[in-house]
């Protein structure tokens, strides 16, 4: 167990979570939780983010893949998150597609600069 | 002559600067990329659940039990970045694995064994069995044919391939479906090595920055 790597994780509408499952990803068993959320229109945001939570967490996750809509719903948790394992990847959906703009990560990283580094 | 510590510092900085922007316009391309293959994936598995039907691609075909085929390492490279990398465990389809085990016992209990080919035709088939038996069990009784017991394995084996909650024929959009997220996953690790290089980057400029005021 130790030496076989760490999981990815998805939080995602049904299509995202059964492309990723449909690749590999998927953990389920009867002593641990699942490393997956289908996240659907009556799932509370509060799931979500104890889910995101506990992803966190775990150190058996290296890699949260994470539609970024439901990014936005809680993005405070996300923004919160500043360790580099797991990393957290904010995917596309079907109705949704990217925004850099929204990216937590390209938005930390745009600060690059700041108006006092010029004077 | 030697730089001055200025001009030092200040060509850090201008190679940590180009260092970034080459990061981010890799980080972009890639982001592009991966969108696209995750839109193919997408589009396969709604063609799928048109010919298959709406509730046969969904949550309810999920297994019970999920055994994971892909790993992702995260290991220190030099200068202390991270870097992520995927590894996927290969799986032998239950007709491979009965190929292999016969290959295996046709070199050596053939020339040992004895067989008897006396019996009614009926049972012509068991000897073949039961020299293929012995090498794993000893006892003639609890022999099984191979092929049933690795299909029994299969069906217990939660790393059977996830295509196969599906159904056992499925389409062939469905595989492709299979094989664009497969590539989805390849690239979502390199993308969390190229954020984790990005963001490091910044603060190693950042730093720079700082101590050349």
């Amino acid at each position: 167990m130790a030496g076989r790597g760490k999981l990815i994780a998805v939080i995602g509408d049904e299509d995202t979570c059964t492309g990723f499952l449909l690749g590999g990803i998927g953990e389920l068993n009867k002593n641990r939780k699942p490393n997956f959320l289908v996240v659907e229109k009556d799932t509370s945001i509060t799931e979500i983010e104890e889910t995101f939570k506990s992803f966190l967490v775990r150190n058996d996750i290296g890699i949260i893949l994470i539609n970024q809509f439901i990014a936005e719903m809680i993005r405070h948790a996300i923004d919160g998150h500043l360790e580099s394992i797991p990393a957290v990847l904010e995917i596309p959906s079907k109705e949704h597609p990217y925004d850099a703009s929204k990216d937590s990560i390209l938005r930390r990283a745009k600060g690059m600069f700041s108006a006092e580094d010029f004077r | 002559m030697g730089l001055s510590k200025t001009e030092e510092t200040s060509l850090l900085l201008d190679e940590q600067l180009l260092q970034y922007m080459d990061q981010l316009e890799s980080l972009q391309e890639k982001r592009s990329a991966l969108n696209t293959l995750i839109e193919q994936g997408w589009f396969s598995l709604s063609k799928a659940r048109y010919s298959m039907g709406n509730k046969q691609v969904s949550s309810l075909q999920y297994a019970s039990e999920m055994e994971p085929q892909i790993f992702v390492q995260a290991r220190a490279v030099e200068n202390d970045a991270l870097e992520f990398c995927t590894e996927r465990i290969t799986i032998q389809s239950p007709t491979e694995r009965v190929q292999n085990t016969t290959s295996v016992e046709d070199i050596g209990p053939k020339e040992e064994g004895v067989r008897r080919r006396i019996k009614a035709s009926k049972d012509m088939a068991e000897p073949e069995e039961l020299v293929g038996a012995s090498t794993e069990n000893p006892s003639p009784t609890s022999t099984k044919p191979p092929s049933e017991s690795h299909r029994n394995n299969s069906d217990q084996n939660p790393q059977a391939d996830p295509l196969k909650w599906f159904g056992i024929l499925v389409p062939q959009t469905l595989k492709q479906a299979q094989s664009s997220f497969r590539q989805v996953i390849e690239l979502s690790a390199e993308i969390a090595t190229l954020q984790a290089a990005v963001l490091k980057t910044r603060e190693e400029f950042r730093l720079a920055l700082k101590l050349s005021c």
